[in-house]
């Protein structure tokens, strides 16, 4: 019911978008700075609990800013609300917290407060990484906090891979080979899972191969390439992995798929350094069998990552209380004692500090065997390919992915038929958007 | 599943056994009470055992006790201001509702007036509309109004039911006979008076029938409280538990903990006043629906 629902919702966050674009150029006013105590809302889906607990500690040092943290529902539905309070001009809160992949959706109709030239742009220049500071830069603008980020690496069984004599792969081809030796000797084993309705690792392994199939010029003028070569590179990797059924395609984040992690059905998981946290939360009981390596490379020898997953906090232009709100995220996100929390809460960290703090770089995963983990996650982050942007309307391309691409993924097919399908309504939707859509090479 | 035994009010003691049939309603219930199974199967589980065991058999060890105190104490008990303020939503929208939709059902059957065909139309028309499509302009109204954030976004709306109002026009025609109406006129009694002393108590079953579909609708009401309010101490328990959810795991930081049990467990202890509800109102539901399908 939720997955229905969610595409339901991004459905109509997409449409909403088309409005927000016509009220382009509204946005931005002055920002009132009053001197007397003033009440942020900050809407996000980190744990309303621990995240209220951090910020009063920030109202402890700065008391005339209190923070209130509100749960506005996670991704997609937070983006539904905004939409509709942003349309309505009534209601949006004074930060808000966004995936990096909807951001530019934000930033270009100008609802994000631009920190360029600030001294926040500073801040986030020298405190974050410049893979950090890639992903909330949009058309030469800075629109975001980074909070978390998630570099690819690939989490992988290693009792599995022991009982099958193999080591974790560190070539794709390779990958490919293991997925045949590995449901050979283990039958109930696959190599991993392609998950149909996960757009988001499909265009990150797309990136780690190199490719840019979205690129915008300015606010309006975008480029569609679903048909280059790096993109027919990873599509011919994964359609062979499918049609041979060696990897499965069962739906992500359900219980049947934590039943799959657990049970051993899956050798890998290749996404975000954020993975561990999320596993020590369901399936603590197979904490000894993970280990964490890097993620296999079209290269022998190469170092080329990319980024799945993490997210900002944007402050929104319509705050009447900006500078109080950015003072906030700049304590939060990148400050010593804001962003050490966010770490200890489970967040990976985009922060340069932490990810050459020893401490952090040292401190054993419990997840994967109590293994340094952060050193391999941190060196991922460092290979993270610069170049990959998302669309303007990330959102609705995303919510229309299960319908094309994931259609092949579940029907264990090519993946070319469903990514000229997708790339077709990703064409189509942002012409009838007012954006000026080429398919390019 | 209604109406699956044509026939039968005619001429009683012609039932016949029909092994299609029954093994077509086997099948049915199969399906109907699988999820509520393992519904109530995961709600004794622990997070381990959640992901460890067979869905549909008991785990290890039985956490049902546990979890429900879990659910009761996150967040300083906000699940039961969820619960309370789905349980307000749900009469004040589907009593407003069943209460509105009788009236007006009612004098759309048996009134005469200039229009009255263009507005049955029009209804006609509403329940083509899918609630979904309107949260948005909803959105849109209430924030001119204020009333953003406030009880009254999620209530007003759910007042409105056009197939409701489709059903009671329907069900009026039927249940009351206008030989009836002219009489209690003739005897002197007003048009309210005959409403309230005579119509309402033949409308009764279809009341009670409207009510229950709207009951059910607003009690699982999610898209339109998730865009009107902001407040968590607003929210529903669809849209709380959701938000429990939300927080849990995923590629953009959530900080993970052990939420499942917990939204699980909070899934079984929502959808319990639904079914008692059901339980006690079922056969004003099967009457209710039977009269406006058969021709008298």
């Amino acid at each position: 019911m939720t997955s229905r629902f969610r595409r339901l919702a991004a459905g109509a966050a997409a449409a909403m978008a088309l409005v927000t674009l016509a009220a382009c150029g509204s946005g931005g006013g002055s920002s009132a700075s009053s001197s007397g105590p003033v009440t942020l809302t900050f809407w996000t889906w980190l744990g309303t609990g621990p995240t209220q607990k951090l910020a009063n500690e920030f109202t402890k040092t700065h008391p005339n800013i209190k923070v209130n943290v509100v749960n506005a529902g996670r991704s997609q539905e937070e983006y539904t609300k905004l939409d509709t309070a942003l349309k309505a001009g009534k209601g949006a809160p004074d930060i808000a917290q966004i995936e990096y992949f909807a951001l530019p959706q934000y930033a270009i109709t100008q609802h994000l407060v631009n920190l360029s030239g600030t001294s926040a742009a500073s801040v986030i220049k020298s405190k974050f990484t410049p893979a950090a500071q890639r992903q909330v830069t949009v058309n030469g603008g800075i629109y975001a906090f980074p909070q978390d980020v998630g570099p690819m690496a690939m989490f992988y069984r290693k009792d599995l891979f022991k009982k099958a004599g193999l080591k974790p792969p560190k070539t794709w081809a390779q990958y490919a080979a293991d997925a045949a030796a590995i449901h050979k000797k283990l039958p109930q084993t696959y190599m991993g899972n392609v998950d149909p309705g996960d757009p988001g690792t499909a265009t990150s392994l797309m990136w780690q191969a190199g490719a840019t199939p979205f690129r915008t010029t300015g606010t309006t003028h975008v480029t569609v390439n679903l048909d280059q070569p790096a993109v027919r590179k990873w599509a011919s990797l994964w359609s062979g992995l499918l049609e041979k059924k060696l990897v499965t395609t069962d739906t992500g984040w359900t219980a049947s798929w934590w039943h799959g992690m657990a049970a051993g059905r899956y050798a890998t998981w290749i996404t975000g350094a954020w993975a561990p946290v999320s596993m020590y939360a369901a399936i603590a009981q197979t904490k000894s069998d993970w280990a964490v390596a890097p993620i296999p490379q079209w290269t022998p020898g190469a170092h080329v990552d990319a980024q799945n997953g993490g997210s900002s906090s944007a402050v929104l232009s319509s705050s009447p209380h900006k500078a109080q709100a950015i003072e906030f995220l700049e304590w939060l996100d990148s400050s010593q004692q804001g962003a050490k929390q966010l770490a200890n809460l489970g967040l990976f960290p985009p922060t340069k500090a932490l990810l050459n703090s020893p401490s952090w770089l040292n401190a054993p995963q419990r997840m994967l065997d109590n293994q340094k983990a952060n050193k391999v996650l941190a060196q991922a982050g460092d290979d993270v390919a610069p170049g990959w942007q998302y669309l303007p309307y990330q959102v609705y391309a995303n919510s229309v992915f299960a319908d094309s691409v994931g259609h092949d993924i579940s029907a264990g097919k090519n993946l070319i038929p469903g990514l000229q399908a997708w790339q077709k309504s990703i064409v189509s939707y942002g012409n009838s958007q007012g954006f000026s859509v080429k398919t390019g090479s | 599943m209604l109406g699956s035994r044509p026939g039968q009010r005619g001429r009683p003691g012609q039932r016949r056994n029909s092994p299609a049939l029954t093994a077509v309603m086997t099948l049915m219930l199969i399906y109907t009470l699988l999820p509520l199974a393992w519904l109530l199967i995961s709600s004794t589980k622990n997070t381990p055992s959640l992901f460890s065991s067979f869905g549909l058999w008991f785990g290890n060890g039985f956490h049902l006790w546990s979890n429900i105190s879990e659910v009761f104490s996150y967040q300083n008990g906000i699940y039961l201001q969820w619960f309370g303020n789905t349980a307000l939503y749900a009469f004040a929208g589907a009593g407003g509702s069943a209460l509105i939709a009788t009236l007006g059902g009612y004098s759309l059957a048996k009134y005469k007036f200039k229009g009255r065909k263009l507005l049955f139309a029009i209804v006609l028309g509403a329940i083509s509309v899918p609630g979904t499509a309107l949260a948005v302009p909803t959105y849109l109204l209430f924030a001119k109004w204020g009333l953003i954030n406030t009880p009254w976004a999620v209530i007003i709306p759910s007042l409105c039911s056009p197939f409701g109002l489709y059903l009671m026009r329907v069900y009026s025609i039927d249940a009351i006979p206008d030989s009836l109406l002219e009489a209690s006129r003739i005897d002197g009694a007003g048009e309210l008076r005959t409403l309230r002393t005579i119509a309402m108590r033949l409308l009764a079953p279809g009341f009670v029938t409207v009510l229950l579909f709207s009951l059910v609708a607003t009690w699982n009401n999610y898209f339109l409280p998730l865009v009107v309010l902001s407040n968590p101490r607003w929210y529903p328990l669809t849209v709380g538990l959701a938000s429990i959810d939300a927080g849990s795991t995923g590629p953009s930081g959530g900080i993970a903990r052990e939420v499942y049990p917990l939204v699980i467990t909070g899934s079984l202890l929502a959808i319990i006043p639904l079914v008692v509800c059901f339980l006690f109102l079922q056969r004003f539901w099967q009457s209710g629906l039977a009269v406006g399908s058969v021709k008298q």
